[in-house]
């Protein structure tokens, strides 16, 4: 796994503020570490015979890194606007690819089956065109003019409305959604999905928001994002094949699936397939 | 446009191509998705490529070989719609 690109990206494994002096074990990768909090009361991240991993604590969780990065970690620069609301949801461990999770979120086509009378319903199916571009300046996949119906698209919101989104991929298990932010027009909801690859078929799944909504107690709002990410739990681990293939193969991507192949793509260019299938079934 | 309507593009393919398992690879996704796809000139970085059928597969193929195998890279596709007969 030396010659593997992924090892030197950067993984969330943990929330900051449940982090303890104790700490914890878990996986990275299939490398088990321990994440814990210093006597200063700064996070520490060391693999199993004792080597320290780099770290960085961003977005309400602590990050770190099996190689060395050579990009520091991706800017939300939203995370710093005032007036936002900063939620971290938890965790959902997912026995699925860590790039299927991904994919998943990036999926519009799947919400009125799925998320039925939440994030869409029938017959408002259709996804309509939308742009897709890898944005070479920065090297993230980005997916912008998004519309797509939606009967709740927020806790906040109040009867269906047309919800715009925009979707970024900047690390290979990262993705952040923009979409339209019911009590402020004209500003952008943030939702991320934090992954941590815990095997090539395992993951652990970080969600974490910056909202404007002043009037949703946290608790609704995390149990709001739970619940959505709790539905596509069980599609996830019973898709086939369970690592994401990078050859179309026997799937037959169409005009709705073009942020997934774009991301595809991408990850194919950098050589970023731990969780990936290379050749079809 | 009616739905039993076919297009005609030609496809030209830019890219890493050389390897030998893409032009089978090409038409075997065309088979799948049930269209024309044929190969009318082909090298290591240009491969072009006549495509027929309905419009969203001829769509799908589009995105289908923007992916391709994993040992070849297509960094772009120029399309130049040929006809289109209801």
């Amino acid at each position: 796994m030396t010659d593997n690109p992924m090892l030197n990206e950067w993984y969330p494994v943990g929330i900051l503020t449940e982090l303890t002096s104790e700490g914890r074990d878990t996986l990275l990768m299939g490398e088990p570490i321990h994440v814990a909090r210093d006597a200063g009361g700064n996070p520490v991240v060391a693999t199993k015979d004792g080597r320290c991993l780099p770290v960085r604590a961003r977005y309400g969780h602590v990050w770190t890194s099996l190689g060395t990065p050579a990009k520091e970690l991706f800017d939300i620069p939203e995370a710093d606007q005032p007036g936002r609301r900063l939620v971290d949801v938890g965790v959902v461990r997912v026995k699925c690819s860590p790039l299927r999770a991904v994919e998943n979120f990036l999926d519009i086509a799947h919400f009125p089956f799925v998320h039925t009378d939440i994030l869409g319903a029938e017959p408002h199916t259709e996804v309509q065109r939308y742009e897709v571009q890898i944005r070479e300046e920065v090297d993230e996949v980005w997916a912008t003019k998004v519309k797509f119906y939606q009967p709740q698209a927020a806790k906040s919101a109040e009867g269906g409305i047309t919800t715009d989104y925009m979707y970024r991929v900047p690390a290979p298990t990262v993705s952040i959604l923009y979409k339209t932010c019911p009590p402020r027009p004209g500003e952008w909801d943030v939702i991320t999905l934090f992954v941590q690859p815990m095997a090539e078929d395992l993951c652990q799944v970080w969600p974490w928001m910056a909202l404007f909504d002043d009037q949703t107690p946290m608790t609704d709002l995390i149990h709001f994002q739970q619940m959505i990410f709790l539905q596509d739990r069980s599609i996830l681990e019973n898709q086939l094949p369970r690592l994401l293939p990078l050859d179309p193969g026997m799937e037959i991507p169409t005009r709705a699936d073009m942020t997934s192949v774009a991301y595809r793509r991408w990850l194919k260019r950098h050589g970023f397939t731990y969780g990936a299938q290379l050749v079809a079934a | 446009m009616s739905s039993n309507a076919t297009c005609s593009d030609m496809f030209t393919l830019r890219g890493d191509l050389g390897a030998p398992s893409f032009l089978p690879w090409i038409a075997r996704h065309a088979g799948r998705l049930g269209i024309i796809g044929r190969v009318t000139a082909a090298s290591a970085d240009e491969v072009s490529l006549l495509v027929e059928g309905p419009p969203d597969l001829v769509d799908a193929m589009e995105l289908g070989v923007s992916l391709g195998p994993i040992d070849v890279w297509v960094e772009s596709i120029e399309r130049e719609s040929l006809l289109l007969r209801p």
